[in-house]
């Protein structure tokens, strides 16, 4: 293996106060080290996106960001507030699930698998967790709810299920799920990986508007183009740690992180 | 014979039809009651089975088995006579003597719904088994506690995937309900003996209750089946 | 713990366990033989033969096995044509009509489970045969109920398990199978909890038996499936 320095240069929004801070963050799957201490500010308004191989431990950051993994070690600040772990053997618990689940409903989260709750229609999926997480009143939730279907132009499949949605229908409801919560940071985890390629556009064109209107993304993805336009910060991980990150334009001019450039060749062959 | 069947089974004078109904109609409460407490069990059950703690998975593994492998009928003589021995041998050291019985209702209740928990911990085992693990933490991920989680996601689809063998567990209660009569309840087919006693007509009344017995799950068959289309117009496409 | 009761016991339940198993094993056969003939009305092309075989099966399933033995124990002896006939003999006696109750009704059942075990052969699979030629009893013979072997023995095993409990209703008609000698043995003693609990036992033992037997037979019948 070579042994080329990891190539960082500092990102460009670092003068907002950070969202998201993660310090020397690892985790082990048994003798697996999927994450090897990755440190990183996600600031107020950033669009991150996290790029990577398969195997490089990008979607693991991503679900260590809202506690559905467990990282084994490091310490991880949310919205300002540290997260309370306590230790067990080896293994890291979380120490406080009330925190968690107060945190996790102001980070919203995108799964690339869509996962709507199939016994439930759009409108009630969207309705579902501002009623019963935030406890918020019915009828106001059910206005916003709308609003967030109409803005994903999902408003006229209000009542349908899941299970008679396209992938990108499916999925731009999971985004209108995730933005009635009003989260303060949005979390993505390959939201267009599962989609036939002609559904993929309509789901870039509403995480675009997104991004557009300064909200804090984070955004696991494939799509070397979107991540290149929409983000303003790019993280390349390689075997669990950041090789290089910067702007898009700084890293994909290429010559700055050979690996990054490979990778990117790579994908771009074969798109 | 002077009197014809008809009038036998009908609802005159002369005729049975009141008290069969009676009989079927307590069939159907005694069914509904061992049903309920399946549920009861049948979810303690599952979630014994599912527990990650292997003492409490083996006590699933054991009610289910046990419950499972023996006939209903020693279940039922089980607690009858055992249950009526206990409730006496209690109530001689509470300074009470003679003999007490408890009512047959509870006791082939009880029997037959520890059974029927028995098979429904299998059909709430599987169901939880098929739940889509995304859907969960999609659920996670929104801040939902666990009881949230249990109540609004969990339990719904759970209860919609066990469905279909929840029906067939229910007919199967409604049919064994008929062994109540061996312990003196007089539910249809206790009703049907006595009748085809007073009567000497066994074939005439064993087969009324035959076709009431189809009448009712006939019925509630069609009941479940129209439920289970209705909610599981969520996974049609 | 009484154990000289419990051994003198024991010995006394054990010897209904022939009883058992003999209604076990003739109700078994016999329904399997009835069950296959329902199967195949269920897949003829007259219409009225597949509603008698729907019929059959919804009348054995939606009733209780209780009701089926009386009215085969008490009921048919009040058809004089049945009591002239050869059949009487027979239906006379606690031990046939048993045998005659628990056939027809795991029948129905047995019937279901084939009916999809051969539902459940690949359509490609048939076709791919037909292509080559076969049809008829080859087709059958070779490529259908292999197929369908595989995908019904644990159903009809299960179905066993079933049958084996179903045959400790004969008690009620004065049989002396493991439940009868049980019953007698509580009305001389009133220990009921030992002797039941010992009568369980049996059942569970017998239950693992066949749980055993399905498992050799699907490894015989079925190598392939072989983990």
């Amino acid at each position: 293996m070579e042994t080329t320095q990891p190539h960082i240069i500092p990102a460009s929004a670092a003068t907002t106060a950070p969202v998201i801070t993660t310090r020397q963050l690892t985790k082990r799957y048994g003798a697996l080290e999927v994450l090897r201490g990755i440190d990183l500010d996600a600031h107020e308004g950033e669009v991150i996106s996290i790029l990577g191989a398969s195997g490089s431990g990008k979607s693991t950051f991503l679900r260590c960001l809202n506690l559905l993994e467990i990282p084994t070690s490091g310490s991880l600040t949310v919205l300002d507030e540290n997260i309370r772990f306590r230790q067990q053997g080896n293994e890291l618990r979380i120490a406080d699930q009330k925190q968690v689940n107060r945190l996790r409903s102001q980070v919203g989260m995108v799964f690339q698998n869509f996962c709507l709750w199939s016994h439930k229609t759009v409108l009630q999926n969207v309705m579902e967790a501002p009623i019963h997480v935030q406890g918020r009143n019915r009828q106001e939730v059910r206005d916003e709810a709308q609003k967030a279907l109409d803005r994903v132009g999902m408003l006229n499949r209000a009542d349908y299920y899941p299970s008679q949605l396209s992938g990108g229908q499916q999925q731009r409801v999971a985004i209108a799920r995730a933005l009635v919560m009003q989260p303060r940071v949005l979390l993505f985890d390959e939201p267009t990986s599962a989609l036939d390629p002609q559904l993929v556009g309509e789901v870039l064109k509403v995480m675009q508007d997104l991004a557009a209107e300064g909200r804090t993304m984070l955004i696991v993805t494939h799509e070397m183009a979107f991540a290149r336009d929409v983000s303003s910060r790019i993280v390349f991980l390689e075997q669990g740690t950041v090789r290089a990150q910067g702007t898009p334009q700084a890293l994909f001019q290429g010559g700055m992180d050979e690996r990054f450039d490979q990778f990117v060749s790579h994908f771009m062959r074969k798109t | 014979m002077n009197t014809s069947s008809l009038t036998l089974v009908g609802f005159g004078p002369d005729g049975w039809g009141k008290l069969l109904v009676i009989a079927a109609g307590l069939t159907l409460i005694a069914a509904l009651c061992s049903f309920a407490i399946g549920g009861l069990l049948g979810t303690a059950g599952a979630a014994l089975k599912l527990s990650s703690a292997p003492l409490l998975r083996w006590i699933g593994t054991f009610y289910t088995t046990v419950l499972r492998g023996i006939p209903e009928i020693l279940i039922v003589y089980l607690f009858y006579f055992g249950g009526s021995l206990a409730l006496t041998h209690l109530m001689h050291l509470a300074g009470f003597p003679g003999f007490f019985s408890l009512p047959s209702f509870v006791i082939g209740v009880v029997a037959i719904g520890l059974v029927s928990g028995a098979y429904q911990t299998e059909a709430y085992r599987s169901a939880y088994l098929r739940l889509d693990r995304g859907q969960i933490e999609a659920g996670k991920a929104c801040g939902m506690s666990r009881t949230v989680l249990l109540w609004r996601i969990i339990a719904p689809q759970t209860l919609r995937f066990a469905l279909p063998a929840l029906g067939n567990i229910w007919q199967s209660v409604l049919k064994e309900t008929a062994l109540l009569s061996i312990i003196g309840l007089v539910e249809l087919l206790r009703q049907s003996t006595i009748a085809s006693g007073a009567t000497r007509q066994p074939l005439l009344f064993y087969g009324t209750a035959a076709l009431l017995y189809l009448l009712m799950g006939q019925l509630t068959g069609f009941g479940i089946r129209s439920v289970e289309k209705r909610l599981g117009r969520c996974w049609e496409r | 713990m009484d154990w000289p009761f419990l051994a003198r016991t024991a010995g006394e339940l054990l010897t209904g366990v022939p009883l058992t198993l003999q209604l076990t094993g003739i109700a078994l056969c016999a329904g399997f033989v009835l069950a296959a003939s329902v199967a195949a009305l269920a897949h003829n092309r007259l219409a009225p033969l597949r509603w008698l075989a729907r019929l059959y099966v919804g009348l054995f399933q939606g009733t209780p096995l209780l009701v089926q033995i009386f009215i085969i124990y008490y009921g048919f002896g009040q058809i004089e044509y049945l009591r002239s006939s050869f059949l009487w003999p027979f239906l006379a006696q606690a031990y046939w009509c048993a045998i005659i109750a628990l056939s027809l009704n795991t029948s129905a059942y047995g019937a279901e489970i084939i009916r999809g075990a051969i539902a459940a052969v690949p359509r490609n699979e048939i076709e791919a045969a037909q292509a080559m030629g076969m049809s008829g009893f080859l087709l059958r013979r070779r490529i259908i109920w292999p197929q369908a072997l595989r995908y019904g023995l644990a159903n009809y095993g299960n179905e066993a398990i079933l049958l084996l409990k179903a045959t400790s209703l004969a008690s009620v008609i004065t049989l002396m199978d493991v439940t009868g000698i049980a019953y007698r043995l509580v009305s001389k003693t009133y220990r009921s909890e030992e002797i039941f609990t010992i009568s369980g036992m049996i059942y569970l033992s017998l239950t693992f038996v066949i749980v055993g037997c399905v498992h050799m037979l699907e490894r015989w019948l079925l190598p392939r499936n072989r983990v």
